[in-house]
C-alpha cells in the first residue's frame, strides 16, 4: 500500500512539473507564432521562463485598499486548482493519475475554480479597474459555460448510449472510446458541431483575444490583473500556462484520443514514447487553431457581444449538436 | 479575412531590421576585426539615405567669425568665442544639444559648415570629444 | 452654446462610480485625465482635464528671433511636425509680406501630404491596438515605413523635416529624386485597396466601431470640431477645399466624408476610419499632381540668411496662417514688431482643441471597452494643444510657464508635507 501511494506521490510531483514545463513551452511556441504571423521576430522560446524566473524575484505589492488575506490567497487558490486539473486529465496518452476519483464533472468544475479565484482576487484588489475586470469575467463566465457543460454533457451521454453499465463520465473511458466510430452519419456532423462549439470556448476559457475582456491591457490597464505582481502574477501566469495545456489535453481527451503506436504495432517503451509525441503535437495543434490564430486575427470584442455570442449562436450549435448526436440513435 | 497574410506572413522573414548581432559580443572591436576578415557575419545595417541630415562638420579655417550661425541656431549650440591670439571670432558646437536642423549649414556665407551623414552619435557623457566640433 | 444645442443630458447622472483614465494609461498615447461617471459599464459622465503636456512653447517663441521659433513651432508635435511650420510660415509671410515662388509652395504640398499619410497610417495602427488588434498595428507601421524611408531621402530626417523657411523652401527634390516619390507612390497605390479591405471588411473591427462614439452633424457643426473628425459626421470642412493656399488653389479638390465610400455618415469611429483611409487614397493624388506639376523656378525668395533677418526684423503687423494638418485645422497668429527680431505676440491653435469637447458627445452612451478607441477616434494630439491660462483671484490673467510652474509645485509640496 504504501509503495503504491510513493509511487503516486512521485508520479504526482513529474505530472506537476511536466505540467508546468509543457504550459511555459507552449506559451513560449504561442508568443513566438503570433510574432512570425506579425512579421516580427518575436521573443525566444524560453521567455516565459525567464519571465516566470523574473516575476519570482520581483517585489509582491499589497495594495493599501486590497483585502490582504484574499488577495494574497487567490494566485495560490488558481494555481492549486489548475494542477488538481493535471491530476484528472489524460496526458500524453497515459490514464489521469487521480483517473478514479474523479470525472467529467469534477473537471468541469474545477476548470470554473482558477477563474473565479482570479474574480474574487480582482474583487479584492480594491482597485476599480480590477473591479471592473472581475465583473467582465463573471460575466463572461456565465456565457461560456453553457456551451462547455453542453458539449461535455452530450459526449458522455451519447457513451453511455453507445457503452450501457460503464463509468461514461470518467476521462479514461471517454479516452479509449471515441465517439466517431460509435456514431452514424448524423452523429458525426453532431460531434463536428460540438468540437466547433468547444474550439470557441477555447479562448475564452484561457481569456485570450478576442475574448480576453477582463484583462483588456488597453482598456482597463490588465483589468484584474492589474495590481498583482511579483510572485502572485507569477502563479497566476503559471496557473494560465497550465490551464492551456489542461484545455489542449481535454480537447484532445475528447475529440482525438487516438494513439499511434498501435497503428504501427509498436508496444512498451517506444510505443509510448511514439504515442506521448503524438498527443504533444496533438496539443500543439488544438492551440495553433483554438489560440495563437485567433489570438491575432481578431479585435477584441466587447462583454456585451461575447456574452450574446455564446448565449446565441454557440450554444445554438452546441444544442444543434446534442440534437443531432440524440437524432442519429433514433435513426 | 486577414487570415491568408497571416499565413504567409508566417513563412517569411521577419519585417524587422535586426541589430547586427544576435547577443552583445564581449568585445565590440573583435567582432569587428572577424568580419573585416570574412571570419564572422553581421545582419547587414540598413543603408543610410543620402544627404541625412547628421553631425555638422565644421571647417575652422573657413570661418570667418560673423556669427550668423549662432544667431540662427534654434537650440544655443553655437558657442561663438575669440581663441587666444587670434583675430577672428570662432565657434564651438555642442552636439548634444544640436537638433540637426542645419539652419547654421544655409546660413555660414563662407561655407565653413557642412552636414554630414554621421549619427551614432550616443555617449554617457555630454562633452565626449565626439560631442563637440571646433 | 449650452448642453441643451448639442443635444446632450448630462443632468440625469445615475452614475455608481467614478473611474479616472489618465494621465498615464495604456490606452492614451499622450497625457490626457479623463474622470469617467460609470453606471456599470455604461458611460454617463465625462470630464476632461487637459494640460499634462503643457512646455510653455509659445513663451519660448517670444524670446527668440523668428528663424528659431520656427525650429521650435516644427517640434510642437512630432506627429505633425509639417503643420505647424507651414502655418506658422504663412503667418509671418502674411505680416511681413514676403512672397513664396511656386516651385517652393508646391515641395511644401508634397511634405505636407507625405506628412499627412504617415500621420494617417500611424493613427490606423494605434486604433487597431486600442481594439486589441496587435496585428493590424504591426501590419499597417510596416506598410508607413516607405513613407517614412522617402520622407527621410527627401528631407534628411524622418520627423521634423526641416523644409519650410519664411519665403520658401529649404531643399529642392532634384529630377534624380522624383523616381524615389514616384515608387513610393506605386508601392501605396498598389497596398491601398488591401489596406481599406484590412479595417474596413474585417468583422470584429465592424463590431467594435460601428455605432460606437457617435457624433451628429449638427453636433460637430455647433462644437466646431476640425479635421478628419468632423468629416466623419458629414461635415465637408476642409482649409484646402474652403480657402485654398499652396499648390491646392491648382487642384480640384473635395473634402471626404463616408459619402465617398458609399454610406451615411453617421459620425461613429468605423465613420472616422473610412475618412482618414480614403484621405491616405487622397493623399497619394495630390502627391501625384504635384510631381507631375512641378513648376521650374527658384526655391525662396529671400536666399541670404543676413537678408532674411534684416526684412524680418523690419516688419510689423499682424499675420495668420492655417493648415489642413492631419488632424484638422492649425491656426497660427503672429504680431510683429518693427525693429524687434522677436514676436509680439504668438499664439497657436492645434486642431485638437477644436476636437476636444467633440469627445463629451461621443462618449456619452458608451461602454467602458469603448473609451480607448473613442479617444482614439478625434486622433488626439495633446502635445500641439497644451497651453496653460492661469486666472487668480484678482482675475488678472496670466500664461505659466516651466520655471513657474516648477516653483510654484515646489512651494505646493513644502506646504503640504509641512
Amino acid at each position: 500500500m504504501s509503495v503504491s501511494i510513493v509511487q503516486a506521490v512521485w508520479q504526482g510531483l513529474v505530472i506537476l512539473f511536466g505540467g508546468a514545463l509543457l504550459g511555459m513551452i507552449y506559451k513560449g511556441f504561442d508568443r513566438k507564432l503570433a510574432a512570425q504571423m506579425q512579421g516580427r521576430i518575436g521573443p525566444p522560446l524560453r521567455q516565459p521562463f525567464f519571465d516566470v524566473i523574473k516575476l519570482m524575484v520581483k517585489e509582491n505589492v499589497v495594495p493599501d485598499h486590497a483585502v490582504g488575506w484574499l488577495y494574497n490567497l487567490m494566485p495560490l487558490l488558481s494555481l492549486a486548482a489548475v494542477a488538481t486539473l493535471l491530476f484528472y486529465v489524460p496526458l500524453g496518452g497515459f490514464r489521469p493519475l487521480l483517473g478514479g476519483y474523479g470525472d467529467l464533472i469534477l473537471i468541469l468544475y474545477l476548470l470554473a475554480v482558477p477563474s473565479l479565484a482570479m474574480v474574487v482576487g480582482g474583487f479584492a484588489a480594491g482597485s476599480p479597474f480590477a473591479t471592473i475586470g472581475a465583473q467582465r469575467e463573471m460575466v463572461m463566465m456565465m456565457a461560456y459555460e453553457f456551451p462547455l457543460a453542453i458539449t461535455f454533457l452530450s459526449i458522455a451521454w451519447r457513451l453511455s448510449v453507445a457503452l450501457p453499465g460503464q463509468a461514461v463520465f470518467s476521462l479514461t473511458t471517454i479516452a479509449a472510446n471515441p465517439l466517431w466510430g460509435l456514431v452514424g452519419p448524423f452523429g458525426f456532423i453532431g460531434l463536428l458541431l460540438l468540437f466547433l462549439s468547444l474550439l470557441v470556448v477555447t479562448p475564452a476559457e484561457l481569456a485570450k483575444i478576442p475574448f480576453d475582456i477582463p484583462e483588456a491591457e488597453t482598456e482597463i490597464a490588465g483589468g484584474l490583473l492589474a495590481e498583482y505582481s511579483g510572485r502572485n502574477l507569477a502563479m497566476f501566469y503559471l496557473g494560465d500556462a497550465i490551464k492551456m495545456v489542461v484545455m489542449a489535453s481535454l480537447m484532445v481527451a475528447l475529440f482525438f484520443p487516438y494513439g499511434l503506436a498501435n497503428l504501427f504495432g509498436v508496444a512498451g517503451f517506444w510505443g509510448g514514447l511514439i504515442d506521448v509525441a503524438f498527443y504533444l503535437v496533438k496539443v500543439f495543434l488544438v492551440i495553433f487553431v483554438a489560440v495563437i490564430t485567433v489570438r491575432v486575427g481578431f479585435a477584441r470584442l466587447k462583454i456585451g457581444q461575447v456574452a450574446r455570442l455564446f448565449w446565441l449562436p454557440v450554444t445554438g450549435v452546441s444544442l444543434l449538436g446534442t440534437l443531432l448526436l440524440a437524432l442519429d440513435r433514433i435513426v | 479575412m486577414i487570415f491568408g497574410t497571416l499565413m504567409k506572413q508566417l513563412f517569411s522573414k521577419p519585417a524587422t531590421n535586426p541589430f547586427p548581432v544576435r547577443h552583445m559580443p564581449r568585445s565590440v572591436t573583435a567582432i569587428l576585426k572577424k568580419v573585416a576578415a570574412g571570419q564572422a557575419a553581421i545582419h547587414p545595417p540598413v543603408p543610410t539615405p543620402k544627404d541625412l541630415r547628421g553631425k555638422i562638420a565644421y571647417d575652422r579655417d573657413k570661418c570667418i567669425g560673423c556669427g550668423l550661425c549662432a544667431r540662427v541656431c534654434p537650440a544655443n549650440v553655437i558657442e561663438l568665442y575669440k581663441p587666444e591670439g587670434e583675430e577672428k571670432n570662432k565657434i564651438r558646437m555642442y552636439v548634444a544639444r544640436c537638433t540637426f536642423c542645419a539652419q547654421c549649414v544655409d546660413a555660414c556665407p563662407v561655407g565653413a559648415l557642412w552636414t554630414t551623414e554621421e549619427f551614432l552619435l550616443a555617449a554617457t557623457d555630454r562633452f565626449a570629444e565626439n560631442l563637440i566640433v571646433e | 452654446m449650452n448642453n441643451q444645442s448639442i443635444n446632450l443630458e448630462i443632468g440625469n447622472n445615475t452614475a455608481c462610480y467614478s473611474v479616472p483614465v489618465g494621465p498615464v494609461h495604456p490606452a492614451l498615447k499622450e497625457p490626457i485625465r479623463f474622470q469617467f461617471d460609470l453606471d456599470g459599464e455604461r458611460i454617463v459622465g465625462v470630464d476632461i482635464k487637459p494640460g499634462f503636456a503643457h512646455r510653455g512653447i509659445e513663451y519660448m517663441g517670444m524670446r527668440r528671433n523668428l528663424i528659431q521659433t520656427l525650429y521650435l513651432s516644427e517640434r510642437i508635435c512630432g506627429i505633425c511636425s509639417i503643420s505647424h511650420p507651414l502655418a506658422f510660415t504663412q503667418a509671418v509671410e502674411n505680416a511681413a509680406g514676403i512672397e513664396v515662388p511656386p516651385r517652393a509652395q508646391y515641395i511644401r504640398t508634397i511634405i505636407g501630404e507625405l506628412e499627412r499619410i504617415h500621420s494617417h497610417l500611424l493613427w490606423a495602427g494605434v486604433g487597431a491596438h486600442e481594439l486589441g488588434f496587435d496585428t493590424l498595428l504591426h501590419l499597417v507601421w510596416n506598410v508607413r515605413e516607405k513613407s517614412m524611408d522617402l520622407l527621410e531621402q527627401l528631407t534628411g530626417n524622418r520627423v521634423d523635416y526641416a523644409i519650410p523657411i519664411f519665403g520658401g523652401v529649404r531643399r529642392d527634390i532634384p529630377a534624380e529624386k522624383a523616381p524615389l516619390a514616384y515608387e513610393a507612390i506605386g508601392y501605396y497605390k498598389d497596398l491601398l485597396q488591401r489596406l481599406i479591405d484590412a479595417f474596413l471588411r474585417d468583422k470584429s473591427v465592424e463590431l467594435r466601431t460601428r455605432n460606437v462614439g457617435v457624433m451628429t452633424y449638427d453636433q460637430a457643426v455647433a462644437l466646431c470640431a476640425a479635421g478628419p473628425t468632423t468629416r466623419a459626421s458629414g461635415v465637408k470642412k476642409d482649409v484646402r477645399v474652403d480657402m485654398p493656399y499652396l499648390a491646392y488653389a491648382d487642384m480640384d479638390l473635395h473634402a471626404i466624408t463616408p459619402e465617398d465610400y458609399g454610406t451615411e455618415p453617421i459620425g461613429d469611429v468605423f465613420d472616422n476610419i473610412i475618412v482618414r483611409l480614403l484621405e491616405v487614397a487622397q493623399s497619394i493624388e495630390i502627391i501625384e499632381f504635384c510631381l507631375e506639376h512641378l513648376p521650374e523656378g527658384e526655391l525662396t525668395s529671400i536666399p541670404k540668411v543676413p537678408a532674411l533677418l534684416a526684412a524680418l526684423k523690419k516688419a510689423s503687423g499682424e499675420g495668420i496662417g492655417r493648415h489642413e494638418a492631419p488632424r484638422g485645422e492649425v491656426f497660427h497668429y503672429v504680431r510683429l514688431e518693427e525693429g524687434v527680431e522677436e514676436m509680439a505676440v504668438w499664439k497657436v491653435k492645434a486642431p485638437t482643441y477644436s476636437n476636444l469637447m467633440a469627445w463629451v458627445p461621443k462618449f456619452l452612451g458608451d461602454e467602458v471597452a469603448d473609451i480607448p478607441i473613442v479617444a482614439a477616434s478625434i486622433d488626439p494630439c495633446m502635445c500641439c494643444m497644451d497651453r496653460v491660462h492661469l486666472i487668480d483671484g484678482t482675475g488678472t490673467a496670466s500664461v505659466k510657464a516651466k520655471e513657474e510652474l516648477v516653483r510654484l509645485s515646489r512651494e505646493k509640496t513644502r506646504r503640504i508635507c509641512g
